[in-house]
């Protein structure tokens, strides 16, 4: 079973320097848990994120693989996106941050994560 | 495995409007509409799987109780696992109902010595309502002292409100074999999700089998009151050819979900935690389902 309060503090972990909101989404896109200023940005960012990125899977070639991983720099900010198990995590950051530390703690919550979600996965 | 239960009581006190009630979807208005019961009226119940509650509505008319305790005394009284008796507060002839409950006891105490037996002091809805602590309790005290040796539980009921319920869950809870294992499962899916409080309710009945609590609501009713609330929305969910499936109620701190989990039952989950998001719970419930099926395959399989 997933632990809401302790998936939260590990998103929480991540959101410092400059990483506004940490999101985790299910495979549908609804919110599973967030570390962000506010429910509103958290449900605004993962309603993107989620569709950005399903947009994206399905657009993805068999011969390519599955998509892995998406940054994107917008006016006011960088943005990743990839999957731990089947879940969508989404990180949110000021202008600022640099896309490898962003892609780092990305990596980072994917190990952390990666072997709770996949227990909790084909439900 | 099969539970012979015992329905007993004066003619009209309200044996087979509890039983429709409870058990074929019968609103309290339709009770209206019942004869009188002829003999002894035999209904199987399935109740969580494997359970099966084998209720013997017996007609309360003096020819048939005569018989009952004569003719009929071995056939009717052996192997009984639970008498529930149902007295009539507005009855007129209290020492009649207390000669018949007392035959009946003499005759459950030869043949099926360890049963256990309910009192249920039925129709309060008729007393007036500053009346009814006063009433209920020279009722009961009465019945303990006229009950000994044995040890009954008594139960106010009565089948315009919740008080029905309460008595029937509690009734078919003393029936479910090693419910505590049931209950220290549902204690551990209540702390891994952060639940204040999970109930679990038998599916068709919506009786409460079980419940964890972690953080206390304060309403000591509330468990009769969700039963009867969701199983009348479940009725008119299905006279509008509906089924009823799942339900989630949220404000700002609160969250309530009401979803099936195995075959045999429903479970509620209560959050008070605003920043536990709903599809969070929503899974960790399917998550619970597969194990809670597991689980009740092995503890009524055998
Ligand atoms: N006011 C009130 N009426 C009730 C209640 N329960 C049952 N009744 C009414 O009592 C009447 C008789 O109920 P039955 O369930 O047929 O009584 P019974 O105990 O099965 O009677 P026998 O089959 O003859 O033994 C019906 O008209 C019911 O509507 C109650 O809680 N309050
Ligand atoms: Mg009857």
């Amino acid at each position: 079973m997933l632990k809401p309060k302790l998936i939260s503090q590990v998103l929480q972990q991540a959101t410092t320097g400059g990483v506004k909101a940490t999101i985790l989404l299910n495979p549908e896109g609804s919110l599973l848990a967030f570390a962000a200023q506010s429910d509103r940005d958290a449900r605004i960012y993962g309603a993107i994120a989620s569709n950005i990125w399903t947009i994206y899977s399905k657009h993805c070639k068999p011969e390519v693989g599955p998509l892995s991983f998406l940054m994107l720099e917008c006016e006011e900010g960088k943005v990743a996106i990839t999957v731990v198990s089947t879940m969508i995590l989404c990180l949110v950051a000021r202008d600022d941050v640099e896309l490898g530390i962003l892609k780092a703690k990305c990596e980072a919550l994917t190990r952390h994560l990666e072997e709770p979600l996949s227990r909790v996965a084909g439900y | 495995m099969k539970k012979k239960v015992l329905l007993m009581g004066k003619s009209g006190s309200g044996k087979t409007s509890m039983r429709s009630i409870i058990f074929s979807n019968y609103i309290a208005r339709d009770t209206r509409r019942l004869g009188a019961t002829i003999d002894v009226e035999h209904s199987h119940v399935r109740f969580l799987g494997n359970l099966v509650l084998n209720l013997w509505d017996c007609g309360g008319q003096e020819a048939f109780m005569e018989n009952y305790f004569a003719s009929q005394r071995d056939h009717i009284f052996k192997n009984v696992e639970v008498l529930i008796y149902v007295f009539d507060v507005e009855s007129r002839d209290v020492e009649k109902d207390m000669h018949y409950y007392q035959s009946c006891l003499e005759a459950i105490m030869t043949n099926s010595k360890d049963a256990k037996i309910f009192c249920l002091i039925h129709k309060m809805d008729l007393v007036q309502e500053d009346q009814r602590d006063k009433i209920y309790n020279e009722r009961v005290q009465e019945l303990q002292t006229r009950s000994l040796p044995l040890q009954v539980i008594p139960f106010r009921t009565s089948i315009w409100d919740e008080t029905l319920y309460k008595a029937w869950s509690s009734i078919v809870y003393s029936l479910i074999p090693n419910v505590q294992l049931l209950e220290s499962h549902l204690d551990n899916f209540c702390k891994i999700c952060e639940a204040d409080e999970i109930v679990l309710f038998e599916r068709m009945t919506f009786l409460v089998i079980a419940h964890s609590t972690r953080v206390d609501n304060g309403d000591v009713h509330r468990f009769e009151k969700i039963s009867n609330i969701i199983k009348q929305f479940k009725l008119s969910c299905s006279r509008t050819q509906g089924s009823f499936q799942s339900m989630e109620v949220r404000h700002s701190n609160f969250a309530g979900f009401i979803d099936y989990l195995t075959g045999n039952t429903y479970v509620m989950v209560i959050m008070s935690d605003p920043t536990i998001q709903s599809a969070a719970t929503l899974m960790n419930i399917s998550i619970a389902r597969k194990h809670f099926e597991k689980l009740e395959g092995a503890q009524f399989s055998k």
